[in-house]
């Protein structure tokens, strides 16, 4: 007998079934919203998530109540839908659940990947780099549409079952694909800012702060110009908070009572579709740059 | 053999430490950004014909950008880290483990922050008061209520550093929902914001009505000091009792 | 200036004989020489439903001893409590008689290197050590000669200017073994200090060690590489999941284990006749045979010892050698910890 010997035993394949790049993309979507949600997490984990949505389920609650201590709600107090998409008149404290969500819960999706090195895992799998952000995208957008949409979407379903909904089916489902695609608008727009800004630091601290300074500054320079320098009221699409608010009401035909009702519509939608545009631009931009190993 | 550190000393010692620490490149460049953009934009409400009341205007900028926005941000960047960023990086022990007592590792740390906030905050304000043109009066505003802000936030913040992990992000909840939601319910809530103190001393420097902000300077002062000390003794407090990795 | 008890820094000035009675733990006896610096009464540590530390109790003098356990056995929670960092949830522990989380002035006197790899990145060794002896109230040209010495001895000495940011991980485990001594503690504390250095940093660290401990200090070093606390010294305080399994010169705990069998290798000519004979007079309860030695287990020991000769003798073989297998401290600690799985 020799004195040593390695016996080789090759390379094992794996010969179970391969579930594919769909399952890969299914997954971490799964995975990266129960991070943000804090599923499964400890208790502070979870504590941006709970008041976020009380925050943004707190007006349909209240209408909710209303109505079943009232019956109907005359047209007086009764509020549209979209209102319930953003910061309207009567339920302006909303923009508070849109924007913690951007600032706070977002940035987890992107961040805590690349400081622990989780990319670089991922990338070992089916997925790119393109296939990840798709992932982590739908996750952050299906997340946060639960609380931009949600609380509109309850509204709708509540007034129809109450027959107090919009009459007939045409009418029914032109009112829900106006409410989804406005809240969609929101969505996308808030998602791409964040990630956007998300994916230039490490850290989810100064990402958090950065996409503060973004949406609020931004808020506050375009609110200046406009309403102290009553500069031309086209500067409010520098408004990363209002403007995709604002497209989502031009969806239902109407516009918001201050400076920028009076933006045209196709400036409010060039103004989105810049954020938009400059928000996933950043995200894909850095992400073509990274190196993962 | 080693006796202990004098409190003068140990306080020396924290707040050496935590500013070599706390100031990186990164930080202090995004920061004067934010304060660049901030007397840019006061230089164009100054310089524009088009404000009616450059007095009134001009203090709700820097209401509005200064005191929302910039002060606690950058209080909170530095403050949340001076002891946050050690307990999370798990050095805090080298602080800890010392003939050192808990109330100079916290007021050095204190220190440490306003010492870095003001560089960053305190001229970017300044300046903008000039720039608005609005009279000495908005400028000396400006400046006390960012001294007052300055030295209230970071204390606040630097027992937030202590209490929670991720910090940072606990501090924008605390600016957002605290200092921007809630504490606009009234004048109660108010009092237990620094926002309401701060505001009272643009308000009652500058003659300017602002919402919430109608304590006098006296007031204004005391409300902030009040809770500056309450931060730090519980900060104190909290050092003593938590445990170090 | 403290009142603690001094030191044991001489002989000259050595204290009265043991301030402890022998005290007996997990069944062991183990008297310690000189005051005890160390002290554990009854500690438990619980983190929620997680029972980290449980019940331990134990006293150190002067010297080094080894704590031995395996991954997540509680040791680094343990330093963590004898350093104050975190409090035990029941039981006491003293360090130099004085509760160090309420008691500064003991904190002066322990020199902690803690396992994390984390230090203020943004200074230099020097700078980092120079900030510890700070830290201890030193000054002037005590502090001086104090970092100077420190650096010294992780050679050190020239790093100046680079910081420890950019350091690899052995030369920072370096940076905090030369802070945790540039205050001259009485009692240090080392967790895992050893990982991530060479062989000869090794050597020179281990050396290092016990020169102060022939000074009278107070070693403790945590570790789970056996051959590593083997050279430290023989002096071991085992725990495993959270309990104290034994204290003692680990040579002496495995005399205790008599209730497993010992192995013992003999070399001879005639291994088959020897093995057969040792089964039949019942010194052996087991053998194994190769070409040229016998390996037999026995629970006796004492007997093996006095009859394996002649036995050998009276089948005409000829004995070259007699080894027990199992008096290493891996045979010790495998018992101790696999006992209590």
């Amino acid at each position: 007998m020799t004195a040593a010997e390695i016996f080789d035993q090759g390379y094992r394949r794996f010969d179970g079934e391969r579930a594919g790049i769909v399952s890969s993309v299914r997954s971490v979507v799964w995975y990266t919203t129960k991070s943000m949600l804090g599923i499964g997490r400890k208790g502070r984990h979870k504590v941006f998530p709970v008041i976020i949505a009380m925050i943004a389920f707190l007006p349909t609650v209240i209408i909710f109540g209303i109505v079943a201590l009232f019956g109907d709600v005359s047209n007086g107090i009764r509020p549209d839908y979209y209102e319930f998409l953003g910061p309207s008149e009567s339920f302006g404290f909303l923009i508070f659940a849109h924007f913690l969500y951007a600032v706070a819960v977002a940035p987890e999706a992107i961040v805590r990947d690349r400081r622990d090195g989780m990319v670089a895992l991922y990338m070992s799998t089916p997925l790119t780099r393109w296939t990840y952000l798709i992932a982590k995208t739908v996750a952050v957008a299906g997340t946060m549409a639960i609380v931009v949409l949600g609380p509109a979407l309850l509204l709708l379903l509540g007034y129809t079952i109450q027959g107090q909904g919009p009459d007939g089916f045409g009418d029914w489902f032109l009112v829900f694909a106006k409410l989804l695609l406005g809240g969609l608008i929101i969505v996308i727009t808030y998602c791409g800012v964040s990630l956007g800004i998300s994916s230039l630091t490490d850290r989810r601290a100064f990402a958090s702060v950065a996409v503060l300074l973004v949406l609020l500054g931004g808020s506050i320079v375009a609110g200046t110009l406009v309403e102290e320098l009553e500069m031309s009221s086209k500067y409010l699409v520098f408004d990363p908070l209002g403007s995709p608010f604002e497209s989502a009401i031009r969806l239902f035909g109407d516009t918001s009572n201050g400076p920028a009702g009076a933006v045209s519509d196709l400036s409010v939608t060039v103004g989105v579709i810049g954020w938009i545009l400059a928000g996933f631009g950043v995200l894909v931009g850095r992400y073509r740059k990274l190196s993962v190993i | 053999m080693s006796g202990s550190v004098g409190f003068v000393g140990a306080v020396r010692l924290t707040l050496r430490v935590v500013v070599r620490q706390l100031l990186t490149r990164g930080r202090a460049l995004a920061l004067v950004v934010l304060g660049a953009f901030l007397a840019l934009l006061s230089f164009a409400v100054g310089s524009s014909d088009r404000v009616e009341d450059p007095i009134e205007d001009g203090v709700r900028l820097l209401d509005l950008a200064g005191f929302t926005l910039l002060v606690p941000v950058v209080a909170l960047v530095f403050a949340a880290a001076s002891l946050g960023d050690l307990r999370e990086d798990r050095t805090l022990v080298y602080l800890w483990l010392r003939p050192i007592g808990r109330a100079p590792v916290v007021i050095g740390a204190w220190l440490g922050s306003i010492i870095i906030s003001l560089p960053f905050t305190l001229p970017a304000l300044v300046l903008s008061g000039v720039l608005l043109d609005a009279g000495s009066d908005v400028v000396v505003a400006a400046a006390a209520a960012t001294c007052v802000g300055v030295v209230a936030y970071t204390a606040v913040f630097v027992l937030l550093g202590l209490l929670v992990r991720n910090a940072v992000i606990w501090g924008v909840g605390y600016v957002l929902m605290w200092e921007g939601l809630i504490a606009q319910f009234g004048a109660a809530t108010a009092r237990a914001a620094i926002r309401g103190y701060t505001r009272s001393i643009l308000a009652s420097i500058t003659d300017v009505e602002l919402n919430l902000g109608e304590l006098s300077l006296m007031s204004g002062i005391a409300g902030a000091l009040i809770i500056t000390m309450t931060a730090l003794v519980l900060a104190v407090v909290r050092l003593g009792a938590m445990e170090i990795d | 200036m403290s009142n603690l008890p001094p030191p044991p820094s001489s002989p000259a000035s050595q204290p009265p004989p043991p301030t402890a009675d022998a005290v007996a733990v997990a069944g062991i006896a183990k008297p310690i020489e000189g005051p005890v610096m160390v002290e554990a009464a009854g500690v438990t540590k619980s983190f929620g439903n997680v029972v980290a530390v449980s019940d331990v109790t134990f006293q150190v003098g002067a010297g080094v001893t080894a704590l031995l356990g395996p991954n997540g056995a509680g040791k680094s929670t343990l330093f963590r409590m004898l350093c104050g960092l975190t409090p035990p949830t029941r039981g006491t522990v003293r360090v130099l008689g004085r509760d160090a989380r309420r008691e500064k002035v003991v904190r002066g006197r322990i020199g902690l290197a803690p396992q994390q790899d984390a230090l203020f990145d943004r200074l230099t060794a020097h700078e980092f050590v120079r900030f510890a002896g700070e830290t201890h109230a030193l000054s002037g040209a005590a502090l001086d000669a104090a970092v100077a010495e420190s650096l010294s001895h992780v050679e050190l000495v020239d790093q100046t200017t680079k910081i420890v940011g950019s350091f690899s991980k052995g030369m920072r485990q370096r940076v905090k073994l030369a802070a945790a001594l540039v205050n001259d503690p009485d009692v240090l504390i080392l967790d895992e200090p050893l990982t991530g250095l060479d062989p000869v940093q090794r050597n020179r660290m281990i050396d290092l060690f016990h020169d102060l401990a022939e000074r009278g200090k107070c070693i403790l070093v945590s570790s789970h590489v056996l051959d590593e606390v083997a050279r430290l010294g023989s002096n071991v305080l085992v725990i495993s999941q959270g309990r104290l399994a034994a204290s003692g010169d680990y040579r002496a705990l495995r005399e205790l284990m008599d209730d497993r069998p010992h192995r013992i290798r003999l070399r001879t000519d005639e291994p088959r006749r020897v093995a057969a004979a040792l089964i039949e007079r019942g010194v052996a309860d087991s053998v194994e045979v190769a070409s040229t030695a016998v390996v037999a287990s026995t629970v006796d020991v004492d007997r093996f010892g006095r009859e394996a000769a002649p036995i050998a003798v009276e089948h005409g073989a000829q004995l070259n050698e007699l080894v027990p297998l199992d008096d290493d401290l891996e045979s010790v600690f495998r018992y101790l910890v696999e006992r209590r799985r």
